[in-house]
């Protein structure tokens, strides 16, 4: 029935949600955990909602039930019935509110995707029979909401409204601003997004036009009344009715759909909201954009944006290897070197055969997201794989990709629809690749129309028409062209993968930019290269300016700014080749970038061994003199361990086969805590000093660290802990070493810890720092081998 | 949903560098000797990134009854002869944490100042804000310092929500995102206090105080002062 209601009224008629229920409930003198309230104060619980039957949606007094969040005296299947029976107290329908875990998401937090959906799934299971509908709010964290929408469409046929809350800095609390969360929310569609809580409706006016113009679902906004302040020791909403009403009004003009209010909010607001309950929705500009986003980056495909194309493992040996023993550092390392070098998303491929696409690609999505800002293109012929990496993907992707057999577009178009991602469609089917551009045309215009009939939009879908082999099929490079130029009046974006065009041909890079500059000229949009290649991206850069796109030149004179003309191109080397002479010196000076060079240098005249004992302990002893005079600061440590590290990393490799290595050491930040920087600084130290050192991150379980010492036999292992709190869980991790009757020598370390505290839970030594746990091996290592 | 109290975005201004500065060294380390002018400049772009990186939120509620958690000591000694108390909670938001993540993996010098920068701006930040709620108000005091345990946590999130502004605790009652804080502040106590190391659990293991300096720099002064 509701739904039928929503179906006639939703967009086209303004719909009234009720007001805030905290400032009720303080008015009231109802102190406790809110939910309980529906079962020990059921009859005030039933006034309030009463006070706000003008509105036409009602929301249960259920915000913080989550088995998350709630750890009161009831089951949530109790309160859930409370809750709504109270709520239809108002008589009208009801929707169950559903607030966040108020748990932090992973990887800042401890709450995993699967756990956030777990949940959300049980409120559904609780609530589905018993409401009208649900709305999704105070979220600050996109990924966390998605969890939950995924939960609520997959588990119940109700509607679903999501709102997000902004601060001042009109971003999310995680960092996401109203475009990206407009973004997502759309595409996981929803039935309304929008706005509540923390500002008030004077100040959520900017934040909802930018949400009106990124998307054509209704727009929700919830407003607090203005920021509250504190008069005589007591809470107090300043704003006035008036005040609230006069902004409402804007917002109903801008074309908001549904509009209610939060904290502070009371009936005779939404006595007064209720007013224009029923007017029509005014109409608002919209402009379609073919956006992917990560959780702090969003992508509009206009102009030329670079897909960096390195996380693909075609002809790349380093990158096989890596995918395949799971090196996820790797990865992360390649993503971030493209990040730095300009590229606006990055593809992402583990297509091998011996590769389980489905297991890793999910894994290497979670990797790289947790350090790589930028949107990714999950690129697989996988559709599980691609289902499975869609899914965990805190944002938009870009699918690569569908083409034009039917069999294929079934298998991916509804997981392009679910979580609202953009495919990248190829001009090509089972016959192949049509020689021409209309015939390339044709299939582009089958997979729009393909798509349309599962729901996904235009602008939703890029086309790819296709690179062909110039030294194969010369004839055909122009047809590339001339089909680009065919698609964009189709008026979808383009990609292609551009490099392939040279293929066996000598000097590639020349032919690259040459075709990559054709194609741009007839409508290429998305460029799938490899941004390290900076007369590439430079040709990308220096086309947008010449097309006019680049305004003012301003992105270009932004990176080119600093051009030198020469080989050795940055500032920075040329002022690292005045100062460092010597491999001392890049040690003593921390230049990391000079040192595996000045290390081949002196390897010219001495031995390995010979460089470690002269050059680089003398450096590092140095470095660590001046650090403990307090002369030379932490971050100065860093750089020179770092550069060390570089230089033995070097020698390492000239060592004869049967040296003997210095040792191993485990390194961990025990279970429960959650900082791992002194951690980190340790580990590059003592690096620095010659140990292998294999860290297994942070709050790492008892069991882990056990393991790998059994599996490893390493010369000693480093604990880390900085909270009181976690000391328990680092003597735990001692006691297990100790049981199962481990050898290796056990470091501790952190802001709590001193001998004292070392000595009772067991542990064989205590360093304060980094440095001091550097000599402290040493020493010894060098009486045990001495014994 | 609806519990919003005090929530307030504030940047502290870029002219407040030197006085977090020397808050800032002591956090790397800083023994007392000289500046350094590479350190200074690794601090310089870490603040001015911190300018758009952070987003400074601060949530509080005022109490004339005292909550049941503080009715303990510490507190009790802290609270003698105030006539309410502010709890409260503070964070620069997930976005400092993620930015240092990533410093650590490719400039680990970048990610320590930053670190260590982020920790004294949220301080500052801190500071400047509590001096617009009111005259007669004492230093920010937080569960984890003057013999007072990170256990009480919990009691105090259930009082303010600080998850209004994205602090989440966990079960080892850490706050997530790292660079937040959750106190309490004397209201009309009528005398001015200042904090200091006696009882702060870290006393007998502060490499800062065997060194006679200490951990935090007031708002106010620079420079070591007497613990």
């Amino acid at each position: 029935m509701l739904y039928a209601m929503l179906e006639n009224r939703l967009g086209k008629d303004l719909i009234i949600f009720d007001g805030g229920f905290g400032s009720e409930l303080e008015k009231r003198g109802l102190t406790g955990i809110p939910e309980d309230l529906n079962i020990t104060a059921a009859e005030e619980i039933k006034n309030i909602h009463r006070s706000y039957s003008c509105a036409d949606i009602i929301t249960a007094n259920t915000f913080g039930l989550n088995p998350v969040k709630y750890h009161g005296a009831y089951s949530l299947r109790e309160l859930a019935k409370a809750a709504v029976n109270n709520a239809r107290a108002a008589g009208k329908p009801v929707f169950f509110d559903v607030g966040p875990t108020g748990a932090m998401m992973k990887p800042i937090g401890e709450l995993s995707f699967d756990d956030a959906y777990e949940a959300f799934k049980e409120v559904a299971t609780v609530s589905r029979d018993l409401c009208d509908g649900y709305i999704l709010e105070t979220f600050s964290d996109i990924y966390e909401i998605k969890a939950a929408i995924l939960a609520f469409k997959e588990n119940t046929s109700l509607p679903i409204f999501a709102t997000v809350t902004f601060d001042s800095t009109g971003r999310t609390l995680t960092g996401s601003t109203p475009e990206i969360a407009a973004n997502t929310l759309s595409g996981l569609g929803v039935d309304a997004l929008g706005i509540n809580c923390s500002l008030g409706p004077k100040e959520l006016i900017p934040i909802a036009e930018r949400i009106l113009k990124c998307t054509s679902v209704p727009v929700i906004v919830q407003p607090n009344r203005g920021l509250p302040v504190l008069e005589d020791g007591k809470t107090v909403y300043k704003l006035t009715e008036d005040e609230f009403i006069e902004s409402a009004e804007k917002l109903i003009e801008m074309g908001v759909s549904v509009i209610g209010g939060c904290c502070g909010t009371n009936p005779e607001i939404i006595r007064r909201l209720s007013g224009y309950s029923g007017q029509k929705v005014r109409e608002h500009e919209y402009c379609p954009a073919t956006a992917v986003n990560s959780a702090n980056c969003v992508c509009i495909i206009d102009g030329v944006k670079i897909c960096g194309e390195r996380l693909n493992p075609t002809g790349k040996k380093a990158l096989k290897e890596a995918l395949i023993s799971e090196d996820m550092e790797y990865l992360i390392d390649e993503a971030l070197k493209q990040q730095d070098a300009g590229a606006d998303l990055l593809d992402v491929n583990c297509g091998l055969p011996q590769i389980d696409e489905k297991a890793l690609m999910p894994k290497i999505i979670l990797s790289l997201q947790e350090y790589c800002d930028l949107p990714l293109q999950i690129d697989s012929s996988d559709s599980e794989a691609i289902a499975a990496a869609a899914r965990i993907y805190n944002g938009i992707p870009l699918i690569n990709s569908v083409n034009g057999d039917p069999e294929v577009m079934e298998r991916i178009f509804p997981i392009a629809k679910k979580y609202g991602a953009v495919v990248l469609g190829l001009a090509m089917d089972k016959n192949g690749v049509p020689k021409t551009a209309e015939g390339r045309l044709e299939i582009a215009e089958r997979i729009i129309s393909t798509a349309g009939k599962f729901g996904i939009a235009k602008e939703k879908i890029m086309i790819d028409t296709l690179v062909v082999t110039a030294s194969a099929e010369q004839e055909l490079v122009k047809e590339t062209v001339r089909a680009l130029e065919a698609v964009r009046k189709l008026g979808v974006k383009t990609a292609l993968g551009v490099s392939n065009v040279s293929f066996g041909l000598p000097n590639r890079p020349l032919l690259n930019r040459t075709f990559l500059a054709m194609a741009m000229e007839r409508g290429l949009n998305m460029p799938i290269l490899n941004p390290l290649d900076s007369e590439m991206s430079g040709t990308a850069r220096a086309y947008e300016l010449l097309a006019g796109i680049d305004k003012n030149a301003e992105n270009y004179i932004e990176i080119y700014k600093d051009y030198v003309p020469s080989a050795s191109r940055t500032v920075k080397a040329v002022k690292e080749e005045k100062t460092a002479e010597s491999l001392y010196d890049c040690v003593r000076l921390g230049l990391k970038t000079r040192a595996p060079e000045m290390t081949e240098r002196e390897l010219e005249s001495l031995k390995p061994m010979e460089i470690v004992n002269k050059i680089l302990i003398k450096a590092l002893d140095d470095v660590g003199k001046l650090y403990g005079e307090g002369k030379l600061f932490l971050p100065q440590l860093i750089s020179s361990a770092e550069a060390a590290k570089a230089a033995f990393a070097v020698i390492t490799e000239r060592l004869p086969k049967d040296a003997e290595p210095k040792g191993r050491v485990v390194l961990a930040t025990v279970k429960g805590d959650v900082h791992d920087i002194g951690k980190n600084i340790v580990k590059v130290v003592i690096e620095s000093y010659g140990w292998q050192v294999t860290d297994l991150g942070k709050d790492v379980p008892v069991e882990k660290v056990v393991e790998a010492v059994k599996e490893l036999n390493p010369f000693a292992v480093g604990l880390s802990a900085l909270m009181t709190t976690t000391v328990p869980s680092m003597e735990e991790t001692v006691k297990a070493l100790r049981d199962e009757g481990l050898s290796a020598k056990i470091f501790v370390g952190g802001a709590v810890l001193n001998e004292e505290t070392a000595e009772k839970i067991g542990a064989d030594y205590y360093t304060k720092d980094a440095l001091e746990m550097a000599k402290k091996l040493d020493e010894v290592y060098g009486t045990e081998s001495a014994s | 949903m609806r519990y919003a109290e005090g929530l307030k975005m504030y940047s502290a201004n870029f002219s407040d560098k030197e006085i977090i500065l020397p808050q800032i060294y002591n956090y790397l380390g800083f023994r007392g000797v000289g500046r350094s002018e590479e350190t200074d400049m690794l601090i310089d772009n870490a603040l001015r990134e911190l300018e758009t990186l952070s987003q400074f939120n601060y949530i509080y509620k005022y109490f004339t009854a005292l909550p049941e958690f503080l009715k303990k000591e510490p507190y009790l000694s802290y609270l003698n002869g105030a006539k309410g108390v502010i709890v409260c909670a503070t964070t620069l938001g997930a976005g400092v944490d993620r930015a240092v993540n990533r410093y650590m993996r490719t400039d680990m010098s970048k990610g320590v100042v930053l670190d260590a920068s982020a920790s004294a701006y949220l301080e500052l930040c801190s500071d400047k804000y509590e001096k617009t709620l009111g005259e007669d108000l004492s230093y920010r005091f937080c569960p984890g310092y003057g013999g007072s345990g990170v256990e009480d946590l919990p009691e105090l999130f259930k009082l303010i929500d600080p998850g209004k502004i994205g602090i989440s605790l966990n079960k080892s009652n850490f706050m997530l995102p790292s660079k937040s804080m959750a106190g309490i502040i004397a209201v009309g106590k009528g005398k001015k206090e200042e904090k200091s190391c006696k009882g702060c659990f870290m006393a007998n293991s502060c490499e800062y105080l065997k060194e006679g300096k200490r951990c935090y720099t007031l708002c106010s002064k620079t420079g070591s002062e007497k613990i």
